[in-house]
This record gives C-alpha cells, sequence and structure tokens, in this order.
C-alpha cells in the first residue's frame, strides 16, 4: 500500500471501487480482519492493552504491557514486579483477567478470542515447571512400563505437559477426567 | 478505586457500557458491590454457568481483599 488514503469525498470516486483505503480507525481495523489473520491477532492485543492498560491504572499498579503474536494466538504480557495480586494462588486470578480480557477482545470484534495472558512471567515460569515436571515422570512410566497420572490442572497447563511426553519416544500421553479436576495420565506405548 | 475497577471491567465486556452502574453498600457483614447493567448484556456478565461473574468476583477480591462480595443484580427481578 504505497498510495495516500483518497479522500473520501473526492466526487470523481466511483462507489464501491476496489482498492479503496479504509479510513483510519476502526474501519480499517475491521476490513483488515477478514483477510488477513494476522492482523486480526494484532488487533486483539491492541483491544487486550487497552483494556488492561485502563485497570492498572485504576488500581495503581506499575506495569508495562508486552504484546505479541505466537503461531495462532495474540499474547499479551503485563510485567512488572509486585504483581502477584493480579496472578493470585495457582494463577487463578491471572486466568480470572485472561478471560474478562478474552471477552472484552470478543465484544468489539465479535469473534471469539483464545489470546494468552500472563502477568509477572508466572506462564512462562509455570510451563518451565511443567515441561520439567512432564519429561520426568515420562521417563518414570518408561522405566516402570506403567501408567502415572499428574495432579488435575487447567488446559493450558495440560497442554505444556502434553507436549513435553510428545517429545519422548515411547510414551504417549492423554487428560481425562471433568474439569475442574481433568488431568494428565502418561502411558507407555 | 474498588468500584471504579469493577465498573471498568463490566464495561469493556457488554454491549451497552453507557448502562453500566456499580454501587457500594457497606453493612456489618462487609462492602458489596452491586452491579447493574442493561438487561440485554446480564447474560454476558454472569455467564455460561455464572462463570464470567465468578472471573469478575476473583479479580475483584484478589485486588481489594477476602471480604468483599460483588453481586450482579437481575434488574428483571426487582418488585
Amino acid at each position: 500500500m504505497t498510495e495516500a488514503a483518497p479522500d473520501r469525498t473526492d466526487p470523481l470516486r466511483p462507489p464501491g471501487e476496489p482498492g479503496l483505503t479504509p479510513p483510519n480507525g476502526e474501519g480499517a481495523a475491521i476490513a483488515s480482519l477478514t483477510d488477513r489473520p494476522d492482523a486480526v491477532l494484532v488487533k486483539e492485543g491492541d483491544i487486550a492493552g487497552d483494556y488492561l492498560e485502563r485497570l492498572l491504572d485504576i488500581v495503581d499498579y506499575d506495569g508495562d504491557l508486552d504484546m505479541d503474536v505466537q503461531g495462532d494466538r495474540a499474547v499479551v504480557a503485563i510485567v512488572g514486579d509486585r504483581l502477584t495480586k493480579l496472578v493470585g494462588s495457582n494463577g487463578a486470578t491471572l486466568d480470572a483477567l485472561q478471560e474478562l480480557t478474552r471477552l472484552a477482545v470478543q465484544q468489539q470484534t465479535g469473534v471469539r478470542s483464545r489470546l494468552m495472558l500472563d502477568i509477572g512471567g508466572y506462564r512462562a515460569r509455570r510451563r518451565a515447571d511443567l515441561t520439567r515436571l512432564g519429561t520426568k515422570v515420562a521417563r518414570e512410566v518408561l522405566t516402570a512400563a506403567e501408567p502415572a497420572s499428574l495432579a488435575p490442572m487447567n488446559p493450558f497447563e495440560r497442554k505444556v505437559v502434553h507436549d513435553a511426553v510428545a517429545g519422548i519416544d515411547g510414551v504417549r500421553s492423554e487428560s481425562e477426567g471433568v474439569e475442574p479436576d481433568r488431568y494428565v495420565v502418561i502411558v507407555p506405548t | 478505586m474498588l468500584e471504579a475497577a469493577l465498573e471498568h471491567l463490566v464495561k469493556g465486556i457488554v454491549e451497552h457500557p453507557d448502562d453500566v452502574e456499580v454501587d457500594s453498600r457497606t453493612n456489618r457483614r462487609g462492602q458489596t458491590l452491586e452491579v447493574r447493567v442493561h438487561p440485554d448484556d446480564l447474560g454476558k456478565v454472569i455467564g455460561r454457568g455464572g462463570r464470567t461473574a465468578r472471573a469478575l468476583r476473583t479479580v475483584i477480591t484478589s485486588i481489594g481483599g477476602k471480604g468483599i462480595r460483588v453481586d450482579v443484580v437481575d434488574t428483571d427481578e426487582v418488585h
């Protein structure tokens, strides 16, 4: 797109001409939603960032927002110290905020969001811990040739364990039980 | 500050943000934040199986302390 945005009031421009640059703001973002999946995710991150930034302002917490796209989802991270209240015990508050942020995104885009929120590096640390745990238990399952069950985890945590187990030959993993008590079982193949 | 935080969280997820109202009441059992929204938004604020209301509660008690209650007022039920 090298041309400057055309004057929208240009009387010579035929209506509905293809290639029309949408006006800035809301219209531009929505127009690009349909043809560029990445633009959708960037837009998701922006909406989420606004929603969370305002919350931080109101409660007077210091935190910097980091927006990214990883694979097929938008990732928003609030970086800073003293954010433990927003993480909560076992990440419960983080999960609640992620849920609300996804709804805020959906409210504006009309599309269900799979946005991932991290606060104070909690998910990053948890991912490292769970990868280590999944790998360790998978090795034990290999040695003992018997299945092993892990503690109940949320979908994000189970996915991390599944990914860790998938990298090891001779074992596979599946999820059993019903939310919120769904857990990973690692079995020898 | 808590009212403003809750109001902001709710306004972002509803169709009619101008109709969102949060009132704080304090009695001997502690503080209750009452949320009122446009009737069409009630389902959104409560969520499937109360999931969204629960998320709002989790965030608000995390910021403000365990004693704080969050009530979503069903305006249709007011006599």
